[in-house]
């Protein structure tokens, strides 16, 4: 029943999400040096109040003790404070989350679009020039790094034909070409498993027989083939979000954008291991929260699947 | 391509065609007489009697008004909210008689308690203040004579201080709204400048209004009132974004311009590059003497004549910043350009002095050693100021004469942490001020950031004498000694003046900026009668 | 059922992974050759010669201190094989055993270890990466573990699943019934018939440890300053995009070559 499956699933997450709390924990707790000390002394602070801050932010209990108060934090939503800013992670990280997530969202969207745009003509043309030529097109996607086609997109469509602006955010215009350069380079994957999702579709039995009754190609197209494999195209641009997450990090240091790239990279340059471990377990959530969401829609776009799962 | 491709295909443009549209369109309409200017870093607080950061000081020095100001032209002190003063003949008294009819932003008179409200809210512990409190020195009270007359109580005497309260951090604050706001005084904050601040979001934006009311404007400002309507500060803390933002009319002003960058606005029409020269310690590596082989100063000196400094100019500043000869900048007061005669550019010499050290390449791989000692240097360096890439043009110079130079980038926190360690050979930075005792803070063997690890008795008295010298001939004189000392011992490596590379649209007129450099007198700026 | 995986049999020689495999050579030859080809090193720079476009006087053009790009390329060469030789091993020896004890074992011990490596997975691969440089700090030594070490849980599921398949085989049975201790099975039974498919997989995960690597270096992360690394060339050049694009181009353009010759041998093996 859809129900159990779901509720099976829940619990894995969960727990995942517990394992990946317990190491982020552990994370911080192996660095060696003090980073904690070293930030407060650039800040001008004594060691006497250094001690103080140390122990307020509970730094020097035992490491169950700790470990019990950030789990409990965790549930609470209580990401702890930043060494370097003195300010809730939580709250940091809320104010970079739109741009990012607005880059995410629009990434995607292009992504998609030109996976389908790859993946569906290779696979209806299986075996003559326009697969070689999109599958082709697909593997240099999955090879370019955005780092690189970044700014190659910044010197054709900013510096010599100025089209776009090539840093900083606050109008549409300027989501252009980061989400531009970022969803071409997640298409990749996405158009690789399109093409292989609908060659098998189309070799099914069902869309034989749906033919055999007289079907138009379109209609089977559209009725059987897409439906099929679309669930799974969802689901890899839902496994590929881990990816688009790392892109965007990337993505935000060569377009200048800010947003949460920015602020890890900072963090790490500071060793502000709050913020790091914040930003990680905001990432690790949304990832299974987007495999979540990928199965269920997974699950309901597939008939094989919503009945008789297993 | 079949028809559902084509309608794809067609939507795809067209969606394209949308957001170019959208884009272009995006200048927003401002309003009339607003002037946008950039501002490159976000510190985290910009209450001037706490925090550090000179970014702060760029819109608040027209928010507050200082007792004094300093003249660049004259490089002397006029009359501001103090309209006459005099120092008392063991220099640890100065009397100050104020204005008469100044008032706060919030209609709270401006009278001596003030002043003295001020100067117990900087020097109080729990304020924590971070350079105002360390930019008065010795000081030991202020002393309310009457209504208008106020006395400053120093324990020693200290010439740097009429310089210290020329400058914002040192600005005064309305006693009602600091006491009114207690922690967020930072995010309302009340003056007596030609400005108001009249918003602050923290991160986003900061707008300043003309204050309707201003009367008492000091002798450097050209203006009685505001010109501008109002002015917005936006943050850039991404170089590469800032010469986009202003050729797209984001902004009007935007300071510290990548050279590169620069260069090509110059010749633009629409744009022009004022280079302000801050006066201070120049950017320069840090050489230390305490770290073999820079112990020997014929090894230090042998860095400096094999070091091509022009070529560093020329390639990471493009031109666009002065060459630095000694630890001051040359805007500074109490330069000696005797120090430009140190030091050329000398290949053979360096190689001459290195081996007369005892240094040669027995084993050919191009690095000299000497008793089994590979001839390598660590250089630790933060990331901004262009260091990096000093570093790597210095690492090529160096290799020609078979000195190996390792560097790495770390955070600040780190590199002091390193610098008090001693773990490196040369560190650089660079710090602005416009009164010479900043040598002190450097040169000094009880220096904080004494980075050459330098103990030098003569020179300790020097810097210690002519803080205390109220003469400035005399302090002037002792300051010479200290740099040419500086420069015999190959102490540091000079590398550049440092320059702020501000774009100015031609839209805005008259930008001009104080005696720190950083500062700009935002009373007189306006917009130019052909802008719109 | 044969043993041995498909993909042998159908594997001909064809013009794409022939190309691939040539570039690959190409740019692993002049790692090796670069301290004869260009002696002087990454770091010679030439103040009068900066920014000189591609051409007669400078094979690739030079960047804003005058440094000869080709010159920069091929000892950058050494260094991202290198880093990227040593990230992939270090990939392999902690997935390895990894996957192939769950895989092989089965039960309990594959359901710890698998959800401890999902733990791992859920992390996006270049930030997990970056956690792990933030404890270690930074430097390329750093960036080699982190790479290493984030690609390591992916490695060990692709392990684990050979293994499983391999572990249902027969003649796995039969060894056991005559009494082999499971490590002599792993040994020789399974690691040799999992072989070309790990094998095959770890250089599929080549190109994505080498695209991470640079992101970290053009990060600022990893590199020191004037390291001729691929990423941090494509850095370095980004302040001078205008005036010299030649200093991004080419170190971006070899980056993605050796990534796209990684990822085509790689789907060739299969």
């Amino acid at each position: 029943m859809a129900a159990t499956y779901l509720f099976r699933r829940a619990v894995g997450a969960v727990f995942v999400l517990w394992l990946a709390a317990t190491l982020a924990f552990l994370a911080l707790k192996l660095t060696p040096g003090d980073p904690a000390r070293a930030l407060l002394a650039a800040s001008g602070a004594t060691s006497d109040e250094i001690a103080v801050r140390r122990a307020q932010l509970g730094l020097d209990d035992p490491l169950p003790v700790q470990y019990g108060r950030y789990l409990v934090e965790l549930v609470r939503v209580d990401l702890g404070e930043s060494w370097l800013h003195g300010r809730p992670v939580g709250q940091m990280i809320v104010e970079q989350l739109p741009s990012t997530v607005a880059l995410a969202i629009a990434a995607t969207a292009v992504a998609v679009v030109l996976g389908l745009l790859l993946g569906l003509p290779a696979a209806l043309r299986q075996g003559t020039w326009v697969d070689t030529l999109t599958t082709s097109i697909s593997v240099v996607c999955l090879s370019t790094p955005t780092y690189w086609s970044g700014l190659l997109a910044i010197l054709v469509f900013s510096l010599y034909l100025p089209l776009f602006p090539s840093a900083g955010q606050g109008s549409p215009g300027h989501l252009v070409l980061p989400a531009g350069v970022l969803g071409f380079a997640m298409s990749g994957a996405i158009a690789r498993v399109v093409r292989a999702q609908v060659v098998e579709v189309l070799r099914a039995n069902y869309v034989v027989a749906a033919r055999a009754k007289g079907l138009t190609p379109r209609r089977v197209l559209f009725v059987h083939v897409l439906r099929n494999a679309l669930g799974p195209a969802l689901a890899v641009t839902a496994l590929q979000f881990g990816f688009m997450l790392s892109g965007a990090v990337v993505t935000e240091s060569v377009f200048a954008r800010s947003g949460l790239g920015k602020l890890v990279v900072q963090a790490i340059v500071w060793r502000d291991l709050p913020v790091v471990r914040g930003v990680m377990l905001v990432a690790a959530l949304a990832f299974v929260l987007t495999s979540l969401a990928a199965d269920l829609a997974r699950g309901w776009l597939d008939p094989r699947l919503r009945e008789g799962l297993q | 391509m079949n028809t559902k491709n084509r309608t794809r295909y067609v939507a795809g443009l067209a969606l394209t065609a949308a957001l170019l549209v959208v884009s272009l369109a995006g200048c927003a309409s401002r309003p009339s007489g607003q002037i946008r200017y950039g501002l490159t870093l976000a510190p985290s607080g910009i209450d001037p009697h706490v925090n550090a950061s000179s970014e702060l000081g760029i819109p608040l020095t027209s928010v507050y008004d200082t007792l004094v100001y300093l003249d660049p032209e004259t490089s002397e002190f006029v009359p501001g909210l103090a309209e006459s003063w005099s120092i008392s003949y063991d220099g640890m008294e100065y009397a100050f008689s104020l204005r008469e009819g100044v008032t706060f932003h919030d209609g709270t008179p401006f009278n001596a308690q003030a002043v003295k409200f001020n100067f117990d809210r900087i020097t109080s512990p729990d304020l924590k203040s971070q350079k105002a409190l360390f930019m008065l020195g010795p000081y030991d009270r202020t002393m309310v004579v009457d209504e208008n007359t106020v006395l400053i109580l120093l324990k020693q005497p200290y010439a740097p201080l009429l310089d210290s309260l020329s400058q914002v951090y040192l600005g005064m604050a309305s006693p009602t709204a600091v006491q009114k706001w207690g922690a967020d005084y930072q995010l309302h904050q009340v003056g007596t400048g030609p400005f108001v601040m009249e918003e602050y979001v923290p991160g986003d934006h900061l707008l300043l209004k003309p204050n309707p009311d201003y009367r008492w404007g000091p002798p450097v400002y050209k203006n009685r009132r505001a010109q501008a309507a109002e002015i917005e500060f936006r943050f850039f803390t991404d170089a590469a974004t800032r010469s986009p933002a202003l050729e797209s009319g984001e902004a009007d002003i935007m300071g510290e311009i990548p050279p590169q960058d620069a260069k090509r606005l110059e010749s633009s029409s629409d744009f022009k590059i004022q280079v302000v020269p801050i006066p201070g310690v120049s950017l320069m590596f840090f050489l230390n003497t305490t770290r073999p082989p820079l112990d020997d100063v014929r090894v230090r000196q042998a860095l400096l004549y094999g070091t091509d400094r022009k070529a560093v100019i020329s390639t990471v500043f493009q031109d666009l910043s002065p060459l630095a000869y000694g630890p001051l900048a040359a805007n500074t007061l109490g330069y000696d350009p005797a120090v430009q005669a140190f030091y050329p550019y000398d290949g053979e010499e360096a190689a001459a002095l290195l081996a007369e050290v005892g240094w040669d390449d027995s084993d050919g791989d191009g690095i000299l050693d000497k008793a089994g000692q590979k001839l390598a240097l660590e250089a630790v360096l933060m990331g901004w100021g262009s260091m990096p890439e000093v570093a790597q043009l210095l690492e090529s110079q160096w290799q020609a004469l078979g000195i190996q130079l390792n560097s790495r980038v770390v955070s600040y926190p780190e590199a002091l942490q390193i610098a008090q360690e001693g773990s490196y050979h040369l560190i650089p930075f660079n710090l602005s001020g416009s009164d010479p005792d900043i040598l002190r803070k450097f040169f000094h063997s009880q220096a904080s950031f004494n980075w050459s690890k330098i103990n030098d008795a003569e020179m300790d008295g020097w810097l210690d004498e002519a803080s205390r010298l109220t003469d400035r001939a005399q302090r002037v004189a002792l300051y010479r000694q200290v740099q040419l000392r500086v420069m015999d011992e190959a102490l540091v490596v000079p590398v550049r003046d440092y320059v702020n590379l501000n774009g100015v649209s031609n839209r805005v007129r008259d930008l001009r900026y104080d005696g720190q450099g950083w500062f700009p007198w935002l009373i007189d700026v306006g917009i130019a009668s052909s802008g719109k | 059922m044969s043993s041995r995986p498909a993909g042998r049999r159908a594997r001909r020689l064809r013009p794409i992974p022939i190309a691939a495999a040539t570039w690959l050579a190409v740019v692993g030859v002049l790692a090796v050759a670069a301290p004869g080809l260009a002696p002087e090193g990454p770091a010679a720079a030439d103040a009068a010669r900066a920014l000189l476009p591609p051409g007669a006087s400078s094979p690739l053009g030079t960047d804003f201190l005058g440094r000869e790009i080709w010159v920069r390329l091929a000892w950058g060469a050494r260094l991202t094989l290198a880093a990227g030789a040593a990230a992939l091993a270090l990939a392999v020896a902690v997935g390895l055993p990894v996957g192939l004890a769950a895989g092989g074992r089965g039960g309990w011990v594959d359901s710890v270890l698998m959800r401890i490596v999902d733990g791992f997975l859920a992390f996006p691969g270049l930030l997990l990466a970056m956690a792990v440089m933030a404890v270690l700090g930074t430097g390329m030594d750093s960036v080699a573990i982190a790479v290493g070490l984030t690609a390591a849980p992916a490695y060990a599921r692709v392990a684990r699943t050979i293994a499983r398949e391999v572990r249902v085989q027969p003649y796995i049975d039969a060894a056991r019934a005559i009494g082999c201790s499971p490590w002599r099975i792993a040994a020789r039974h399974i690691l040799p018939n999992a072989g070309p498919a790990l094998v095959s997989f770890a250089g599929a995960q080549l190109g994505a440890i080498l695209l991470m690597m640079g992101a970290l270096n053009f990060l600022g992360l990893g590199a020191a300053p004037g390291s001729p690394e691929w990423g941090m060339m494509l850095a370095d050049g980004r302040g001078y995009l205008r005036q010299a694009p030649w200093a991004s181009v080419f170190p971006g353009l070899a980056l993605t070559l050796t990534v796209l010759a990684a990822n085509l041998l790689g789907d060739a093996w299969q």
